[in-house]
């Protein structure tokens, strides 16, 4: 976060442009709503908080999370212990500690700033699992950490009366306040967004293995969500409670965490506008619901009360939401975004990003995998050396998998080595790989396919940049060496085939490696496609003097382009040398014909464009 | 040790009905990823159902039968109305579906039947206790882990020894694949529900029968600690879900055993903490399916 500039001016813009109909509530709350519609003003400015705050750990994250309310609770709870009148105090908590009763009084702005305090450090012990959790598991969690608060509450009765009502807090918050608290939350949440670290955050949503392929931490970048959307939530929590002036852990429990996630999800999770604007209309939605609940005369009907129609209103919200439009009302990118404040994606003649040359190659020694006494991989031995394209072949199930795996730390191997550089990287962290100078490429392509092409380069270009560094530019350079800078601005998802596999290049390149693993670059290319990948390639490697390592079952292509080539077969690495003399290895030629075929001396290489390109 | 094969009982007894609705949850999350909130309100209906049989006078076993019947068939109807439509869609997805859904069962309960909690009239015989030397072992409480154990061992040949049982564990590994193989999806999907709908019923009455009423969020709180046990046994791991049930059921039996007085009410937030701190040590469970790494 040391710079500013890192947010983006579309970031600040789409800040200012939702504070601006947050200010316009207040104003209007102010000055002509009547009493009920103030209330509901001040109502709906207290919830956009909490939302945000959820927001910013499930929206930017994928993880639905159940336990931000209990961040709510906590906030309220702490705060109102603060501001509880000392005469109240005496009658509500008798027991209550010495120490802590004699805090009592307070105003509610410290007393929020406490909370504040209380709420970052639970949310930093319960984060710290959680973080670990993806998925399901960690929605889970989430929801033991809800229950968790929601027990301890009840039985701390000496603090919080338990089940009772606590009460004793002086009832109504400033306006100013509450308006600051939530202008803040929206610029907090939006510039979070549009962070490294949100951005980051955002793409290992999208696609876990391969954010952590481009240096992205992805625990790390949970557990600081988590923590801030706790924050949002904990001062909402101090607010509402102040705003009810009384209240008891069930108002901040399963109903409360379900308003919440409505709110959430109608506006469409991953946008911050959607988060404001769903807000705003289940807010109005609850409000309807809940006078026809209450039942009474409206001029032309008159109706019974009916129980629970909110949480049907609610429930049914949900529904639609979940058959009809997944990604909410707002979709998945901000107003901002959306009305062209965008900064500008200008094609760039700059020179490409400065490869430090670096001393030394990229060494495989020894390299073996036993799982589970099964000898996947024996004494793989070779070296990738900058400038050269070294090939990596072999039928199926030779262990290529295994090997890559083995490179790019993912499963460490049983024995061996490798080292680039000075540096052994198979026992570094997936995400550390990359700032050791590998970049990857996947098998089946891996993109983050709701961002845009520029913004899937920037992910990893931010990985291995300064602080200070403008990351558009590296971006951009890269994208233009792999021919894609008028595409800079589309949806990565909505790419064609080989833009796609070229892009996941550009990807790796902005990580600016000092050797590149291709895992099938061709794969389901047509002879077009490939022609330009091998372009690309030839360019890379030519200007770059990146050292490529290419995994490839289109064996023509392999022959085309590498300097060297290295065949795996059965677990074990049975040739290595140039093209020619991969042709002629008799060994080579068995491992993929079979001993009858290969019997008889050939008269002409046999491996080559004759055979069938797999 | 006469106090430690007590507890044992009580921690099986517990145990038993946490194994048997995480187990339910499992089967239904390892093929369509869907973890079922609605899960409990299933429970719920086993008890309503049972407490309106009782009250109509219908014989014992009838009552039973319909109370376990009741909750298969309104887990496939739930499956065919309202998680069809999501099928395939993300975890995220389905688990708001069925949040949603969940919440608005609990609400027509309360209209429809009562906020209140509805008695359970259960017959006296099944109130008392057996004295095994100096074991005191509840009638319910024997009946519950004889129930779970010959539930679990059912369902273990149903999976093993059926050609339905079959498909299902093949589904649990790779649903595309058994598609292919050309059984009909929706049959699976259809027999997983029915078969977690059963599990819920038998948990439902298993729990009525201690407690002795009904209430719309009776399902509620047990759910919620079966999701927590099938976290930790490794979601989507049948086996998994089983053994989080009984390590969840043990480790709340030892705590109301050892827990000094002052802490007791903080039991249940005591237990999931602590289950949350073994996932600190094993992000994916402790039996978590191996997940082949194909990059």
């Amino acid at each position: 976060m040391q710079d500013f500039r890192q947010f983006g001016k579309t970031a600040w813009a789409g800040s200012a442009l939702l504070a601006l109909p947050l200010v316009l509530v207040a104003v209007l709350a102010a000055t002509v709503l009547p009493a009920s519609g103030a209330r509901l003003a001040t109502l709906f400015l207290i919830y956009v908080i909490a939302v945000l705050g959820n927001q910013i750990y499930s929206g930017n994250s994928g993880i639905m999370s159940f336990g931000h309310t209990s961040f709510m609770a906590i906030g309220a709870y702490a705060s109102a212990l603060l501001t509880i009148a000392p005469a109240a105090q005496a009658t509500a908590l008798p027991a209550l500690p010495a120490w802590l009763a004699a805090l009592a009084g307070q105003p509610l702005i410290v007393a929020l700033a406490a909370a504040l305090v209380v709420v970052l450090v639970v949310a930093a012990i319960f984060g710290l699992p959680i973080a670990r959790l993806g998925g399901s598991a960690a929605s889970i969690a989430t929801l033991g950490l809800l229950v968790i608060t929601h027990v301890t509450l009840v039985a701390s009765t000496d603090f919080t009366r338990g089940s009772q009502t606590f009460f004793g807090i002086p009832r109504g918050v400033p306006m100013a306040l509450v308006l600051g608290c939530a202008v803040a939350a929206v610029v907090i949440a939006r510039l979070y967004r549009s962070s490294r670290g949100g951005l980051a955050l955002r793409a290992a949503r999208e696609d876990e293995i391969a954010a952590s392929a481009v240096g992205v931490n992805v625990v790390r970048l949970r557990f600081w969500a988590f923590v801030l959307g706790a924050l949002l939530c904990g001062a909402s929590g101090a607010l509402l409670a102040h705003f009810l002036g009384a209240f008891s852990p069930k108002d901040f429990y399963f109903n409360l965490t379900f308003l919440m996630l409505s709110m959430l999800i109608l506006g469409g999770i991953t946008t911050v506008s959607g988060a404001v604007g769903g807000t705003a209309v289940i807010v109005l939605l609850v409000d309807i619901l809940r006078r026809i609940e209450a039942g009474g005369d409206f001029g032309i009907v008159t109706l019974p009360p009916v129980f629970g129609l909110t949480d049907i209103g609610i429930g049914l919200v949900i529904l639609i939401v979940m058959y009809r439009l997944r990604e909410g009302l707002f979709g998945v990118r901000e107003l901002d975004e959306r009305l062209g404040f965008e900064d500008a994606v200008t094609p760039t003649t700059q020179p490409a990003p400065v490869v430090p040359p670096g001393p030394g190659n990229l060494k495989v020694e020894n390299v073996g995998k036993t799982f589970a006494g099964l000898t996947a991989l024996e004494k793989v031995n070779f070296v990738v050396e900058p400038g050269l394209v070294t090939g990596l072949i072999g039928p199926n199930g030779a262990g290529k998998s295994t090997l890559i795996n083995a490179v790019c730390g993912i499963v460490p191997p049983s024995s061996g080595r490798v080292m680039i550089g000075g540096q052994a990287v198979a026992e570094l962290a997936v995400y550390d790989v990359p700032r050791a100078g590998l970049g990857r490429t996947f098998q089946n392509i891996r993109l983050f396919k709701n961002l845009t092409v520029l913004e899937n380069v920037r992910v990893a270009a931010n990985s291995v940049a300064r602080p200070d560094e403008d990351t558009a530019a590296a971006a951009r350079a890269a994208l233009a060496i792999v021919g894609l800078s008028d595409l800079a601005a589309r949806i990565a998802a909505t790419l064609p085939y080989g833009a796609q596999r070229r892009l996941e290049i550009a990807r790796a390149l902005a990580l600016r490696p000092r050797f590149l693993l291709l895992d099938e670059p061709a794969a389901g290319m047509n002879p077009a496609e490939t022609d330009a990948l091998m372009e690309v390639l030839r360019r890379i490697r030519a200007e770059h003097q990146l050292g490529l390592l290419v995994v490839e079952h289109d064996l023509k292509l392999i022959m085309r382009l590498c300097d060297r080539i290295v065949v795996l077969n059965k677990g074990q690495q049975i040739a290595i040398g140039t093209p020619d003399e991969i042709r002629a290895d008799p060994v080579v030629i068995e491992a993929y014909i079979g001993r009858k075929r290969a019997a008889p001396p050939p008269q002409t290489p046999p491996l080559g464009p004759a055979l069938p390109a797999t | 040790m006469d106090i430690f094969l007590q507890q044992l009982l009580n921690a099986l007894s517990l145990g038993g009905t946490y194994a048997l609705l995480a187990l339910g949850l499992a089967v239904v999350f390892s093929i369509i990823g869907l973890i079922n909130f609605a899960h409990g309100e299933l429970m719920t209906a086993a008890g309503y159902v049972m407490a309106f049989a009782l009250a109509a006078a219908l014989p014992f076993p009838l009552a039973i039968a319909l109370a376990v019947a009741a909750p298969v068939l309104l887990a496939t109807a739930m499956e065919r109305v309202a998680f069809r439509p999501v099928r395939g869609a993300s975890g995220t997805t389905l688990l708001l579906t069925s949040f949603a859904v969940s919440a608005i069962l609990r609400v027509l309960f309360q209209n429809f039947i009562s906020a209140r909690p509805v008695p359970v009239p259960m017959p006296s015989a099944l109130s008392g206790v057996i004295n095994l030397g100096p074991l005191h072992l509840g009638i319910i409480q024997s009946i519950s882990i004889a129930t779970t154990a010959l539930m679990l061992i059912g369902l273990t040949l149903f999976l093993n020894r059926t050609v339905a049982g079959r498909a299902m564990r093949a589904a649990s590994e790779d649903f595309a694949i058994v598609r292919l193989m050309g059984l009909r999806a929706n049959g699976v999907v259809a027999t997983a529900f029915a078969i977690s709908g059963l599990l819920a019923g038998v948990a439902g009455l298993l729990w009525v029968a201690q407690r002795g009423s009904v209430d719309p969020l009776m399902g509620f709180l047990p759910v919620l600690k079966a999701f927590i046990a099938a976290i930790i046994g490794g979601l989507g791991s049948l086996t998994g879900a089983v053994a989080g049930g009984f390590l969840l059921g043990f480790i709340e039996v030892t705590l109301q055993a050892w827990l000094p007085e002052a802490w007791l009410p903080y039991r249940d937030a005591v237990a999931i903490m602590l289950v949350i701190a073994v996932l600190l040590f094993r992000p994916q469970g402790l039996l978590a399916r191996k997940t082949v790494l194909k990059l």
